[in-house]
């Protein structure tokens, strides 16, 4: 029989399969390699169309889709203290030790947060993405933050432009948050074993085509680009709004030729796109971390990409060449890495991302990053009132009333269902031949 | 003869082997019954409900046609009738008989004395499956069947809600009936679900 798991984590988030995306696969990776090294983890998402109820993924992750509708751009409707009796059910059923929320912009993982911290469990949230200060939206999704992660133990970011970003717009102590890198499945991205030839210059771009992404850049650099270089031409993947713009370009400019567009690619096909090209182009606007360049790179590719947030750490200097966020740069920037193409071995560049990232790395340091929330201390309701009083005159005691009543609320489905009532869900493990219940 | 008996605060599991001579395997019954308090709370506003009934009639009759009367009258008379018709959809217990060869029947025992049985016949049923059904605010495991020729699944336990360690025994005895490998079955529905 298989030893208990030493840890037992609910992930939380609105962002999961089958919906695609950074967040997503950052979930289901550090789930699969925490699950090998031997740690119990649960997801707990909401429902996508008729995806609701309980799944089992890959290695036995064990995935609950709650039936709470989405309503815009798949994040569930919030309801403040709607989903705490489904939380609960979840975090006793499964004997839950730490939570661990993703994304800001998720209302699951906010109030799953709150829930768990009004009863007692260690709680830990990574934030994914940059945001802004200055615009309505960003002001609010900012306070909202800020009571989240008020009475957080532990928050992880993605890079330490996104620390910067998270300590500034939540308030949070820096000594509380952790910076661990996303990774790239270097397996999945490998060169192609015949290098294309470099009589004609591939230039890839794989992004959905948003004004965040960059795609209005694009649409002013690769005319200037290909009348510069007559041998240079462009494959763009993905899809968006901005898809319009660029087809007029390609008419405009008669690049019919030159710029192939493919729509939107399917994951699984992204390598095969990636491996027939020799440089590979990012325009975001803004970008956090940007897993993409990481895929580029262990396919063999030489990156072009804007310096914006957290794009400058993420690959050594002589992967990639950056730009400022305007046109002529990025032509400049691009000259220069078709000069410097002779010289990139895409085998050499494969085996060093191998080395320097891995989801088994990014595993092990969050398995850190538990072990220490699990050290904070306990504190009770009191203590935990004082410091979503320091959120803000009027906030402070609008977040205080919100964790009262949430915490009544909790005592109330106590006396109505107590804890002992919660059956709990054997654990089932897989095996290679058939599995065992416990 | 009561081979297995298992209890929690709400329900009571019961399981009886009945052997007959005519028959060369027993038939298995499985009773889960709602636990004694609640029951009894009903059949005593049941009686509740009868005596309301008996006072208005004769508040009615006797007291003569005074409005006030009349109106406490009707509203006892028809709180009464409430009460009896509540008792209607309460369930008493949930039984599962099963019969080797021949099929399984699921009867469902209103503690108005109803019972509502369907047979199912033993080439019908392709599987017994224990599912985790997960609701918007809770979740809970049930017993379910997979019929040849239906799209949805059928439940075995219709109203009652019992805990897994009474479910298991009733789906290794279904599993046994219908001649599955039960650890085979398991893994080809992880393989089915996940993805």
């Amino acid at each position: 029989m298989a030893e208990p798991p030493k840890l037992r984590v609910l992930m939380v988030s609105d962002f999961f399969f089958p919906n695609f995306g950074g967040v997503e696969n950052h979930i289901y990776y550090l789930s699969q390699c925490l699950l090998k090294l031997g740690h119990k983890v649960v997801v707990m998402t909401h429902a996508y169309g008729n995806r609701s109820g309980v799944r089992y993924m890959t290695g036995g992750l064990k995935v609950y889709y709650v039936p709470w509708r989405p309503f815009v751009m798949q994040t569930t409707f919030p309801t403040v203290y709607g989903t705490l009796p489904i939380v609960r059910t979840i975090l006793r059923r499964e004997k839950i030790t730490v939570v661990h929320g993703h994304q800001a912009f998720s209302t699951l993982c906010h109030e799953a947060l709150m829930h768990a911290r009004t009863m007692g469990y260690k709680v830990v949230f990574t934030d994914h993405s940059l945001y802004g200060f200055a615009d309505v939206g960003s002001i609010h999704m900012n306070k909202v933050l800020q009571f989240s992660l008020a009475d957080i133990d532990q928050a992880i970011c993605v890079s330490h432009t996104s620390k910067e970003n998270t300590v500034l717009r939540s308030g949070l102590s820096p000594a509380k948050v952790f910076m661990i890198p996303n990774a790239v499945d270097t397996a999945m991205f490998k060169p192609a074993s015949v290098r294309p030839s470099t009589d004609v210059i591939t230039i890839v771009v794989i992004s959905r085509l948003v004004y965040r992404k960059g795609a209005d850049l694009l649409v002013e650099v690769i005319p200037k680009v290909c009348r510069l270089y007559p041998n240079v031409r462009f494959v763009v993947g993905g899809d968006g709004p901005k898809h319009v713009r660029l087809e007029e370009m390609r008419e405009k400019h008669s690049l019919q030729d030159r710029v192939e567009m493919l729509g939107a690619v399917p994951h699984s096909r992204v390598r095969s796109v990636l491996i027939t090209g020799h440089v590979f182009l990012n325009s975001s606007l803004t970008e956090a971390f940007c897993i993409a360049i990481l895929e580029a790179a262990s396919c063999g590719l030489l990156t072009v990409s804007t310096r914006v947030g957290g794009v400058p750490e993420v690959l050594p200097d002589d992967m990639v060449v950056l730009a400022e966020p305007d046109p002529d740069d990025m032509v400049r920037a691009i000259e220069k890495a078709i000069s410097i193409l002779p010289s990139i071995n895409p085998e050499e560049m494969h085996n060093r991302m191998k080395k320097l990232y891995s989801w088994q790395d990014v595993a092990k340091r969050t398995e850190i990053v538990y072990d220490r929330a699990l050290k904070c201390s306990n504190r009770n309701l009191l203590e935990r009132l004082s410091r979503y009083l320091s959120c803000g005159a009027w906030a402070g005691k609008l977040f205080c009333m919100v964790m009262i009543v949430d915490y009544l609320l909790w005592r109330l489905l106590q006396l109505l269902q107590p804890d002992e009532d919660i059956e709990e869900a054997p654990d089932i493990f897989l095996h290679h031949h058939g599995e065992k219940i416990n | 003869m009561v081979t297995l008996s298992l209890s929690n605060k709400r329900y009571t599991y019961v399981q009886k082997s009945a052997s007959e001579q005519s028959l060369r395997e027993a038939i298995d019954i499985h009773h889960v019954n709602i636990n004694g308090s609640r029951v009894t709370g009903f059949a005593r506003r049941r009686g509740f409900a009868f005596f309301l009934v008996l006072l208005a009639s004769c508040m009615y009759f006797f007291l003569g046609k005074d409005n006030p009367v009349r109106l406490l009258s009707w509203i006892c008379i028809l709180s009464g009738f409430l009460v009896m018709l509540q008792s209607r959809k309460t369930v008493k217990k949930e039984s599962v008989i099963i019969m080797p060869t021949f099929g399984i029947q699921l009867e469902t025992q209103y503690l108005s004395g109803k019972i509502v049985s369907r047979f199912i016949p033993i080439g019908k049923i392709l599987k017994p499956v224990l599912v985790e059904c997960v609701t918007p605010v809770t979740c809970y495991w049930s017993l379910s069947l997979f019929l040849r020729g239906e799209d949805q699944l059928t439940l075995v336990f219709k109203e009652l809600r019992p805990p897994l360690k009474m479910l298991v025994p009733i789906w290794k005895a279904l599993c046994a009936v219908i001649g599955t490998d039960q650890s085979e079955m398991i893994v080809e529905e992880e393989h089915a679900v996940s993805g």
